[in-house]
């Protein structure tokens, strides 16, 4: 029986990322910068597209801000996590992580849990500095839409950040995840409607979790959708982080105990 | 009792050439890092590994600690099988890994040490003066608020071995120990195990140091190329004075046990390594 919370453990892993990023002095100021960066990008895009193009209903700034921001988040929250495995196995930490009294499994989930809380203040920013900055009217939010939608949706990405590590130790290219997540940001409607695609492509993106997570994002958030109104985002996400949470924890563990019989635990 | 119980340890690496090999060279086939070991190391014990390059040494380590598991045999710490209780073998095992860049860069040397206790369950209330006390056995309780990253090789090992005692392991695990320390901070490390050993906690240590064998085993056993080619005990003066507990102290080491031409004697006799027999080919 642990003596210590799982709270207080993914405190100290939370604790141990923060200042490890803000550590790196130069790196935290310049992602600040890229932000805000991007944020003014997005801005004269919607600009000179014009008020005319009105995707799913809104305008194209709001939608350009709610589809990349979320998505990025979503994203780069898996690549942090696959980086700090990486590092992990270079540094020969990993090894000794896993020999703490700590499951791996246990830890392996707090880890990736702490690489998205360290992207949310990224998402955080990227949304306050472009809704406040440049006035976008939120007229109804549903804010207990946005946190359901949230929290599957990060449940979902948790799970294909563990995929992600698991691959990592097994063949040393959890990056395959990454690239694949990267290659289909086209099909999820991050910068332009679902709706706009032919259908086949409208058909595989229906099995790409992140369109949902974007289409129940911008629905609550930006149009006051209701949870009726979210449930087809609700089902398909919920269905989705009850197979693959589970799924994902159990090939770690098989890619775990690989690991440690073919002795390529810190193999990179 | 014996805390740790190697019975007929078989564990091979395998190699898997890439798929266009033709390209390189690379080898495949399998090396055989231990061969059916068998050795017992009884409770309150030091057992040294002696044996050259790619005997097998950290493999034995790393099979206790669970981060191998082994092809064939079995492996028991204090009666709990590494392969079926695995989690009840890391809550006894503490592991100063040979591996000097094990840490967090970027955190302190207490913040390391403080992240590593809360993963290994030392309860909150003990966990600071935990910290604490090792640092300070360690000599290393003036830099305990210095970035790991800017710590020599000698200061990362007294950090592994810190590490290493978070959990006040019952079998403890020492990876060449001295390796990068400088030859004073060596010598007040051996009456340190040895006053581990007092009470009552075990320890397997890999060295190539003869005196450091000399200094701290109870039994050696000589590794080479997987096979495990002698083991011995020897005696020790029960009667010598405990030395002081803390690796910053000035107490010189006492060896109470044997001498280090015994310890080279039986590493040569066993392992067929002649003493004569350089490790670089010297130009004619």
């Amino acid at each position: 029986m642990s003596q210590v919370s799982l709270t207080e453990k993914l405190v100290a892993i939370v604790r141990r990322d923060a200042l490890t990023t803000i550590r790196y002095r130069n790196g935290f100021l310049l992602s600040a910068v890229g932000v805000l960066a991007e944020v003014v990008a997005f801005r004269y895009l919607a600009h000179a597209i014009g008020p005319a193009f009105r995707p799913e209903g809104v305008d194209y700034f709001p939608f350009l801000l709610v589809g990349s921001g979320f998505y990025t988040f979503l994203i780069t929250g898996v690549q942090a996590f696959l980086s700090t495995v990486q590092e992990a196995q270079q540094t020969g930490t990993l090894e000794v992580l896993l020999t703490t009294t700590t499951p791996a499994p246990v830890l392996i989930f707090l880890s990736a849990f702490s690489a998205f809380a360290g992207k949310l203040a990224n998402l955080v920013l990227f949304l306050v500095v472009g809704l406040l900055l440049f006035r976008v009217p939120l007229l109804h939010p549903n804010l207990l839409g946005v946190v359901v939608i949230f929290l599957l949706s990060l449940a979902v990405a948790l799970a294909l950040g563990v995929f992600a590590a698991a691959l990592q130790i097994a063949i040393q290219k959890g990056s395959a995840v990454i690239w694949l997540l990267g290659s289909v940001w086209f099909l999820t409607g991050t910068i332009f409607p679902v709706g706009a695609l032919p259908l086949p492509l409208r058909w595989a993106a229906w099995w790409i979790p992140m369109t949902h997570s974007l289409t129940g994002m911008r629905g609550a958030l930006l149009l006051g959708r209701s949870i009726p109104e979210l449930a087809p985002e609700i089902v398909w996400l919920f269905a989705a982080a009850l197979v693959l949470v589970p799924a994902s924890l159990v090939f770690f563990s098989w890619v775990l105990r690989r690991g440690r019989s073919e002795g390529t635990l810190s193999a990179y | 009792m014996n805390a740790v119980v190697f019975n007929s340890v078989t564990k091979r690496f395998r190699h898997r050439p890439a798929l266009f090999n033709w390209l390189g060279r690379e080898r495949g086939g399998a090396t055989e890092a231990l061969q059916r070991v068998s050795l017992q190391v009884p409770k309150g014990e030091a057992l040294v590994l002696l044996g050259p390059n790619g005997s097998g040494k950290t493999t034995t380590l790393k099979l206790i600690s669970t981060m191998l598991i082994p092809d064939e045999g079995a492996v028991a710490i204090c009666g709990a099988d590494t392969l079926r209780e695995g989690g009840t073998v890391r809550r006894k095992v503490g592991f100063a890994v040979a591996n000097e860049r094990s840490f967090f860069p970027r955190l302190t040397a207490r913040e390391n040490l403080d992240f590593f206790a809360v993963l290994e369950d030392v309860p909150k209330q003990e966990r600071g003066i935990r910290v604490e006390e090792k640092l300070g056995k360690t000599g290393l309780a003036a830099d305990a608020d210095t970035l790991v990253m800017k710590f020599s090789s000698g200061m990362y090992q007294r950090l592994g071995v810190a590490r290493a005692l978070l959990k006040n392991p019952e079998v403890l695990l020492l990876d060449e120990p001295t390796r990068s320390l400088d030859p004073g901070s060596a010598q007040r490390f051996w009456p340190f195990i040895r006053q581990l050993l007092s009470t009552g906690t075990t320890v397997v240590l890999t060295t190539h140091n003869f005196q450091e064998a000399a200094a701290v085993a109870d039994r050696i056993a000589v590794l080479r190329r997987g096979e495990l080619r002698s083991e011995r005990e020897f005696q020790r003066n029960a009667n010598t004075d405990l030395p002081s507990d803390d690796l910053s102290s000035n107490e010189p080491a006492n060896n109470d046990g044997p001498s280090i031409d015994e310890v080279k004697s039986f590493y040569f006799q066993a392992s067929g390594d002649a003493e004569d027999t350089p490790a670089f080919e010297t130009a004619p």
